[in-house]
């Protein structure tokens, strides 16, 4: 279920060169996920209607119980969470300073380094926020 | 020895879950509100992402987890997520949504029709104009052979909230006590 046309086409049109420029330059990528907290597709990279619509609502999910985990903890804001496995890492990061709320989800294969992928994911999100605020 | 029970709350978005579990919760309830984008399903600004939770003591032996959902089904792998192990279920409906039929057969459905867990329904907002009639809910799960508590509450009162609750739990005491700890 997308959203797009609620975020503005020009906005949306953007986001998705960012992604598109994230995954080229970044090794290990699989899909992403552009969503609003709460759990609308925005843009995606490399992911089924269907698949993209899941994986924006669960990442959703996530993004809140990372937040409320993180106020519960005092440490005030959840910006990203990180799940590792054997075969590949799964980050969901908040784009910030967006309105409304949105996150990126991210999926990457064994061929992903966490620092660099990270760090990308970071800056893809730092471009996606001033492309929502222009 | 001392019980606690897993409860959980869904029903779709705006019948009062969040609402419901603030209500009764001896503590602060976690809420993971977030804002709500898509303002023609429901006209409110912030909705549940993931859950809530709440907790109750019941007397010195007893106490209560309670569990909200999410209500969109987009969410709808939270249904599951939450549901796993829980003692009982208390579906929430807003009676002056359009829908509130079929959203009451989606939520039954979705939680096995009491059969899996005891299930309770509480419909709000039962006097506000054009809203359908409690008789109309019962109507409904009569026509699919279901004979389950249904009760008109207003989830901003305490009482209310807790009449379900304990409803629920009188059904668990007859029912199978392997699920009471949850």
């Amino acid at each position: 279920m997308s959203a797009g046309p609620r975020f503005g086409r020009v906005a949306t049109g953007m986001a998705q060169k960012h992604l598109d420029t994230f995954a080229q330059t970044t090794p290990g990528v699989v899909s992403a996920v552009l969503m609003s907290a709460d759990g609308f597709e925005i843009v995606s990279l490399q992911v089924g209607k269907g698949g993209a619509a899941r994986l924006a609502a669960m990442g959703s999910s996530l993004s809140a119980i990372g937040s409320a985990i993180a106020k519960e903890a005092g440490i005030v804001e959840c910006n990203r969470m990180v799940i590792e496995s054997d075969s590949g890492t799964v980050v969901i990061m908040n784009v910030p300073e967006s309105r409304p709320p949105m996150s990126l989800a991210v999926i990457a294969n064994d061929n992903s380094m966490l620092g660099q992928l990270l760090w990308s994911a970071k800056t893809c999100c730092a471009a996606i926020a001033r492309a929502f605020r222009e | 020895m001392s019980e606690e029970f897993k409860i959980i709350f869904s029903g779709p978005m705006g019948a009062g879950k969040t609402t419901a579990i603030a209500a009764i919760s001896d503590e602060a309830p976690v809420s993971t509100d977030v804002v709500n984008t898509d303002r023609a399903a429901f006209d409110k600004e912030l909705t549940t992402a993931g859950l809530d939770y709440g907790r109750i003591e019941i007397d010195a032996e007893t106490s209560v987890r309670l569990y909200g959902t999410p209500g969109q089904l987009r969410f709808r792998f939270m249904w599951d997520i939450l549901g796993h192990n829980a003692a009982g279920v208390v579906i929430l409906l807003d009676a002056s949504q359009a829908d509130a039929l079929v959203q009451l057969d989606a939520f039954v459905e979705a939680f096995g029709a009491g059969k899996r867990a005891p299930l309770v329904i509480g419909v709000g907002r039962c006097a506000e104009p054009g809203a359908l009639a409690l008789d109309a809910f019962a109507q409904r799960l009569e026509n699919h052979g279901l004979n389950l508590p249904l009760f008109g509450v207003d989830v901003r009162r305490r009482e209310d909230v807790l009449l379900l609750v304990d409803t629920l739990l009188c059904l668990l005491e007859v029912s199978d006590p392997a699920r009471l700890h949850a």
